[in-house]
């Protein structure tokens, strides 16, 4: 089995599919895209790939994939015997893993472009952006509250899924994007869930929680 | 300096660590892995960093910058530059008094922390951000406790008054939800809302979407008076 990532190291969709990679143990080939500033995803070689000109790009056993959340359903579906990351047995949480797939478009949207804009002075409706992200994020914590009321971390049951997975990173990003998550309490819990999972993945600003085999420096 | 409700305990669990301001005083508080609480000027002695952005280890809390590491009694014992260092005892982050009761982290910035004396048998259901100001957001909750006859009987008290915590009763009369108004900052007011034990999960579900639906009138009153009074 070949699987090949076409990959940027700061795009929040790239590391949906390098994270997931890692959590369940998939091994794949990256390849680097200068995405700034050679703008090569824009490029004739990567544009007979991906028509969009976006990233990422998977190309997985010759299938190519151009939309992350495809990328996300493939690697779950072929390598997770269990069906708990892409729960095919259940209607009713497969259709909300579903719903918060697409969830995860408006993060991208909104955030992911905020962000894009503070680090790169993209061109956007910064308002516009940051309305929709503040009605996301809201969204997002009131779900999560309520999973709290029936008993569930995740945001579709009480084991995480492709979406948890697809709404992590730029939910875990929007301080890069000028959005603090004090005022989400419920987010930072499972943000912090999420990152204490085993083999979770660290991107440049998503670090690994350091309490994890670093007790040698703790005198108490 | 009167004791403010900062959070909600259960939204801070071991190995967190969260921010709160209450008037000028901005506080990292975080919960060490074996469950204590504690509260600090949010900024590290030795650069200033934020230490709401820092790690918590074991019983220590490590500044996210140089890694220096404060234990529970803020004292920095360890500087990873300097491992054979003992650090000298000066070198601490000014601490808050704070303590834990009803299910809520109450915090004094300027003497001990005496929380305010609330019905038995809360629970905490959430912490809620509205942009507005405090009078704004009572009212909508006083407003919207009139016609929400599934939820509330309408009647609204004021517990301790002077509109901190309020309490409205459910539709048999008795203990329903009480909401504790946090310090407002200049742009928003925080508020925490803790509901009594017999709810229902569909009920407590019904409440939280209550609470959005009051935090969108209170900004539409916000927003709508603004445009009337521009800022002076």
């Amino acid at each position: 089995m070949s699987i090949t990532l076409y990959n940027y190291v700061l795009s929040g969709n790239c590391y949906k599919v390098r994270l997931l990679a890692n959590l369940l143990n998939i091994k794949y080939e990256t390849v680097a895209i200068d995405f700034h500033p050679g703008k090569e995803h824009q490029s004739e070689p990567l544009l007979k790939l991906n028509p969009a000109g976006t990233l990422p790009i998977l190309v997985a056993n010759g299938q190519v994939f151009t939309e992350t959340q495809a990328m996300l359903v493939w690697l779950a579906q072929q390598h997770d015997p269990s069906c708990s990351w892409w729960p095919i047995n259940n209607a009713n949480q497969l259709a909300a893993v579903v719903q918060w797939l697409g969830f995860s478009s408006r993060l991208s949207a909104t955030i992911g472009e905020l962000r894009l804009h503070s680090m790169l002075n993209n061109t956007i409706n910064i308002d516009s952006a940051q309305h929709g992200a503040k009605i996301c994020l809201r969204e997002l914590e009131s779900h999560l509250t309520e999973q709290r009321i029936i008993g569930q971390q995740w945001l579709t049951g009480d084991q995480p899924t492709i979406a948890d997975v697809a709404c992590f990173p730029y939910t875990a990003l929007s301080p890069d994007a000028g959005i603090e998550h004090d005022e989400y309490p419920l987010i930072r819990g499972w943000l912090h869930a999420l990152r204490s999972l085993d083999n979770f993945l660290t991107m440049p600003g998503i670090h690994e929680l350091h309490e994890l085999g670093s007790t040698i420096r703790d005198k108490t | 300096m009167t004791t403010e409700p900062i959070g909600l305990a259960q939204d801070l669990a071991p190995k967190g660590v969260m921010r709160a301001q209450i008037g000028h005083a901005d506080m990292a508080i975080w919960r060490s892995t074996s469950g204590v609480i504690s509260a600090w000027e949010n900024r590290c002695p030795h650069r200033g960093m934020r230490l709401s952005h820092g790690f918590v280890r074991g019983e220590s809390l490590a500044c996210a910058y140089h890694g220096w590491h404060y234990d529970c009694d803020a004292k920095c014992h360890y500087i990873p530059a300097h491992p054979e260092l003992e650090p000298p005892s000066t070198i601490r982050p000014a601490i808050y008094s704070v303590v834990e009761k009803a299910g809520i982290i109450w915090v004094n910035t300027a003497g001990t922390a005496t929380p305010a004396e609330l019905p038995d048998r809360l629970l905490g259901l959430r912490t809620i951000t509205m942009q507005c100001d405090l009078s704004t957001a009572a009212h909508a909750i006083a407003s919207a406790a009139q016609t929400n006859a599934a939820l509330f009987n309408g009647s609204v008290n004021d517990i301790n008054s002077d509109q901190t915590i309020l309490s409205l009763a459910n539709p048999n009369g008795t203990d329903g939800i009480c909401i504790l108004f946090q310090q407002p900052l200049a742009q928003s007011t925080v508020i925490h809302v803790l509901a009594h034990d017999s709810y229902s999960q569909n009920e407590l579900i019904a409440i939280s979407r209550w609470c959005e639906s009051v935090r969108r009138e209170a900004e539409r009153i916000m927003q709508s008076s603004n445009k009337v009074e521009p800022a002076k």
